[in-house]
C-alpha cells in the first residue's frame, strides 16, 4: 500500500530519518506541504513502519464534506439521532481504532468540530451523535494540511490548544521546486511504475536536454503534477511535446516566491528593474521618465522573449507566433536587445 | 558525587545549550548535548543504560520537547525529565500530561535549576 518516499534531496533523507525514529511512538503528528507533495504518502510510510501496521488506516479529507456531515464522518451516529438516521452508523474514529486516522486539510476543519477533536485527542474518548455514552478510542492522528496553521491561529480560525496537542511531531514536505534534484529519481520511479502498470514497452527516459528542462520547471502542482505528466507521456511519448506543453511562464528562477506566480513581471521589484540611485537617478541632468521607461521595457522584453525562446528551443517562428510578433520583428529584437542564443544552439532549427 | 550522574540536555537555543552544557560540566555532571529532538531521539536510542537526569526545551522543530518527554518516559519511566519553556501555557500542560517531573519558564537562575537537579536525583537513589 502506497508508494516509497522517493527522493535524494536532504530534506527527503530527513523525512525517512524522521519516519524511522518517530513511526513506533503513535504520538499525534501534523504533515506540512504544498498540495501534491505527498502527505499522505508521508502518513502511509508512518503507518507501515509503526507497530500499527495491518490494523485500519483511515483516511477523511476534512475540507470535502460540510460541518455537519463531517461530523458524523468522524463520530458516526446512533439510529434516531436525526431524521432520516434509520440505523447506527460508525464513525472514522471508531473504524481507525488500534490503527490510524489520517485526517487531511485539518486547517479547513471548522472552529467548532475543532473543539470536539480536542476532546477526543485529550480524553481518547467520543460520543457518537445521539449517543448518551462515550466510547472509548485508541486511534493515532496523522494530521495534514497546506496551510499555515500558525497564521490560521493568529487569525482566528484555527485552536492554538488543538495546534499544540497536534504539533507533537511535525514533519515540513518542501514543495518539489525547492529541492530538484529528487525530480531525476522521482521521473525513473514512475516512468517504471506507469510502464509497468499500463504494459508498455520500450518507454524512452527523457535525454539529458529533456531533463533539463524538467528539472528547471517549477512544478506548481508538485509530484502530483508530474505524474499527471508522465501519465501524459505514457500516451504520446513525445518528450518535446511534454516540455512544450509545460507553462515555463516565471519558472526559471524556481527559489524566488515571486516565480510561482503566473504574473512574474508584475511581482518584479522596483529595484530589480532599475536602479535609481546611479546612471537613472533623478538627481543625473540625463534623467528622463522616457529614458527610464525604455530602458526598464528593453529590460522586460529581453527576460520574456528569452524565455519564450528557450521554451521553444530556439525555434524562431514558433516564438513570433507565440509572442504574436512578426519573424521579422522578433529577429530585429533579438540582435537589437542581444539575446544571445545557448552555446549548443545549432543555428538551423527554424 | 556528581561525576556518576549523567544528564542529556536538550535545546535548539545553541546559546541557551552551551550555557547550561557548561554550567553542569563546571558542577562534575557527565553532560551529553543534542541540539534538536531529533538527535535526542537517536540519543536516547544507542545509549541502552539511559541517564540519570534529562533537561529538555519544549518548543523544537519536528520532534517537540513534548514528544521527547513521551519517549523518555515510556523507555524509562523513573528518568526525571525537567522541561524548559519560553511560552505559553498550552505546552506546558502537554509536558506535564507527558509526565515531566517538572517545567520551567525561563529565564530562570542556574543556581535553582541546580538545587532542583540535585533533589530529583537524591529522591532518585
Amino acid at each position: 500500500m502506497g508508494p516509497p518516499l522517493i527522493g535524494i534531496s536532504k530534506s527527503i533523507e530527513r523525512i525517512k530519518e524522521l519516519i524511522k525514529h518517530v513511526a513506533d511512538t503513535h504520538l499525534n503528528i501534523v504533515i506540512t506541504g504544498e498540495s501534491g507533495v505527498g502527505k499522505e504518502v508521508v502518513a502511509q510510510n508512518l503507518y507501515l513502519r509503526s507497530s500499527r501496521r495491518g490494523k485500519p488506516f483511515v483516511k477523511v479529507n476534512c475540507a470535502a464534506l460540510p460541518e455537519g456531515l463531517l461530523e458524523s464522518e468522524l463520530f458516526g451516529f446512533e439510529k434516531g439521532a436525526f431524521t432520516g438516521a434509520e440505523r447506527r452508523k460508525r464513525g472514522k474514529f471508531e473504524l481507525a481504532n488500534s490503527g490510524v486516522l489520517f485526517l487531511d486539510e485539518i486547517g479547513d476543519m471548522s472552529f467548532s468540530l475543532q473543539s470536539k477533536l480536542l476532546h477526543v485527542l485529550q480524553s481518547g474518548e467520543f460520543a457518537p451523535l445521539g449517543s448518551e455514552r462515550e466510547f472509548k478510542t485508541d486511534t493515532w492522528v496523522i494530521a495534514a494540511t497546506n496551510q499555515e496553521l500558525d497564521q490560521n491561529i493568529k487569525n482566528g480560525t484555527f485552536r492554538e490548544d488543538l495546534y499544540y496537542r497536534l504539533n507533537i511531531i511535525k514533519i515540513i514536505i518542501p514543495a518539489l521546486r525547492e529541492r530538484p534534484e529528487d525530480i531525476p529519481p522521482l521521473i525513473d520511479y514512475y516512468i517504471e511504475k506507469y510502464s509497468n502498470q499500463f504494459n508498455i514497452k520500450h518507454l524512452d527516459k527523457p535525454a539529458a536536454p529533456v531533463m533539463e528542462k524538467l528539472v528547471a520547471y517549477h512544478w506548481p502542482g508538485n509530484v502530483r503534477e508530474l505524474q499527471n505528466v508522465l501519465k501524459r507521456y505514457m500516451v504520446i511519448c513525445d518528450w518535446d511535446e511534454i516540455v512544450s506543453e509545460l507553462d515555463f511562464n516565471g519558472s526559471m528562477q524556481p527559489e524566488t516566491p515571486a516565480a510561482t506566480k503566473p504574473d512574474h513581471v508584475g511581482a518584479i521589484k522596483m529595484s530589480d528593474l532599475i536602479d535609481l540611485t546611479g546612471e537613472y537617478s533623478p538627481e543625473n541632468p540625463a534623467f528622463s521618465l522616457k529614458k527610464v521607461k525604455k530602458t526598464i521595457l528593453d529590460r522586460v522584453e529581453k527576460e520574456v522573449i528569452a524565455q519564450v525562446l528557450q521554451q521553444k528551443g530556439w525555434n524562431r517562428s514558433k516564438a513570433a507566433k507565440t509572442l504574436k510578433i512578426s519573424y521579422k520583428t522578433l529577429l530585429y529584437k533579438i540582435s537589437d536587445l542581444n539575446i544571445l542564443p545557448p552555446k549548443n544552439y545549432n543555428n538551423t532549427s527554424d | 558525587m556528581n561525576d556518576q550522574y549523567k544528564l542529556l540536555i536538550i535545546d535548539d537555543d545553541d546559546e541557551v545549550l552551551t550555557n547550561l552544557c557548561k554550567y553542569f560540566r563546571q558542577k562534575d555532571y557527565q553532560v551529553t548535548s543534542a541540539s534538536n529532538g531529533l538527535d535526542a531521539v537517536k540519543i536516547l536510542e544507542a545509549e541502552t543504560d539511559g541517564f540519570d537526569l534529562i533537561i529538555t526545551d519544549l518548543v523544537m522543530p519536528n520532534i517537540s520537547g513534548v514528544a521527547v518527554i513521551s519517549i523518555v518516559k515510556k523507555k524509562h519511566p523513573h528518568t526525571p525529565v525537567i522541561a524548559i519553556t519560553g511560552w505559553g501555557e498550552h505546552p506546558e500542560a502537554l509536558a506535564t500530561e507527558a509526565k515531566a517531573d517538572l517545567v520551567m519558564e525561563k529565564p530562570f537562575q542556574l543556581t535553582e535549576l541546580d538545587q532542583i537537579i540535585s533533589n530529583l536525583l537524591s529522591r532518585k537513589h
